[in-house]
């Protein structure tokens, strides 16, 4: 389905035109969305909190994540999910908008990231050697709020 | 009203007049405010679902409300500020606002439930936490809690629509 197609078909539907004329239907949806954000955003502050040794010290990386990572999965489909629904009723205005491509650039980027380097690192047994740690919870953390930051500045940009 | 003409000296001041104008200042105030949210809900949540044995349901609720609350009180005293900036630079429309006004009711709400667990369930802990069971009163305060953040978030992005 191309740009153009998701826009026409944006533009006919008549579920889209309720998401889009409902008063509160938007912010009903971004109100999810930042849901999701709180969980994702939040159990990646505690695993790297926890990586570095600034937090959260009394209980093993793996022990966290056998808790925590089902609530992060949960929150980035909640978030996605939300997000399309956001996307859809206004395409041609998301697609021009340099924030919101920014965005899915940098959010491609730390899905990649948490799914390969990130999961892997907190479900080991042995805790990554503390460089090793500063690093991955560099680009990690950076990654995030980089599509948080992005997301919010999608408004700012029209 | 007094309160209101009060509100419209605070956003005709030069400190709310700078944030409201700046093309910068404000959209990163108002982004960090959305971020904390990590810092803040993120962690307490955790906490909450542990008294619904939701989560670490292995591990003493004692070990998680000492691991994970502190952490959370740089993040809500983040919130604090930066929601206070927010509501200087354009007081008298917030003011006005209902789903502000409902916003701050129930985090009235969130510090009351909040105290109701330290009060009630708080002295007791080392006790129940032992037997394993946690006390239905604790219960439900943590699905309170979890309930009234949900909406805090839920009122603090419709009431932006708003503005």
């Amino acid at each position: 389905m191309s740009l153009q197609q998701i826009w026409e078909w944006s533009y006919s539907s008549k579920t889209v035109d309720i998401l889009r004329n409902a008063k509160y239907a938007i912010p009903l949806i971004q109100s999810f969305h930042l849901f999701g954000l709180t969980l994702v955003l939040g159990t990646t502050v505690i695993f790297n909190l926890r990586l570095l040794g600034l937090g959260v010290r009394k209980i093993s990386v793996p022990v966290i994540s056998s808790q925590l990572w089902r609530l992060a999965v949960g929150g980035l489909l909640v978030s996605i999910t939300t997000g399309i629904l956001v996307f859809i009723p206004d395409p041609a205005r998301y697609a021009a908008n340099t924030a919101f491509r920014t965005k899915l650039v940098i959010l491609l980027a730390a899905i990649l990231f948490h799914f390969t380097v990130f999961r892997k690192v907190v479900r080991a047994e042995t805790p990554p050697a503390p460089r090793r740690a500063v690093m991955i919870a560099a680009v990690s953390l950076t990654l995030w709020f980089c599509v948080g930051w992005a997301g919010r500045a999608i408004a700012f940009l029209g | 009203m007094p309160f209101l003409s009060w509100c419209h000296w605070l956003q005709n001041t030069p400190f709310a007049t700078g944030i409201r104008q700046s093309d910068l200042l404000f959209p990163l105030i108002e982004g960090s405010h959305i971020m904390a949210l990590a810092l803040s809900v993120g962690l307490i949540l955790v906490f909450d679902l542990r008294l619904l044995r939701l989560a670490f349901a292995a591990e003493p609720v004692s070990r998680i409300m000492e691991q994970f609350v502190p952490l959370s009180l740089p993040g809500f005293a983040a919130m604090f500020i930066t929601g206070l900036l927010l509501f200087i630079a354009q007081a008298e429309k917030v003011y006005q606002n209902t789903f502000f006004r409902f916003k701050l009711a129930l985090l009235v709400l969130a510090g009351l439930n909040a105290l109701f667990y330290q009060v009630k369930f708080y002295p007791k802990m080392a006790e129940w936490d032992k037997s394993g069971v946690v006390p239905r009163g604790a219960r439900i305060s943590g699905a309170l809690s979890l309930i009234i953040w949900a909406c805090v978030i839920a009122l603090g992005r419709t009431m932006a629509y708003e503005l």
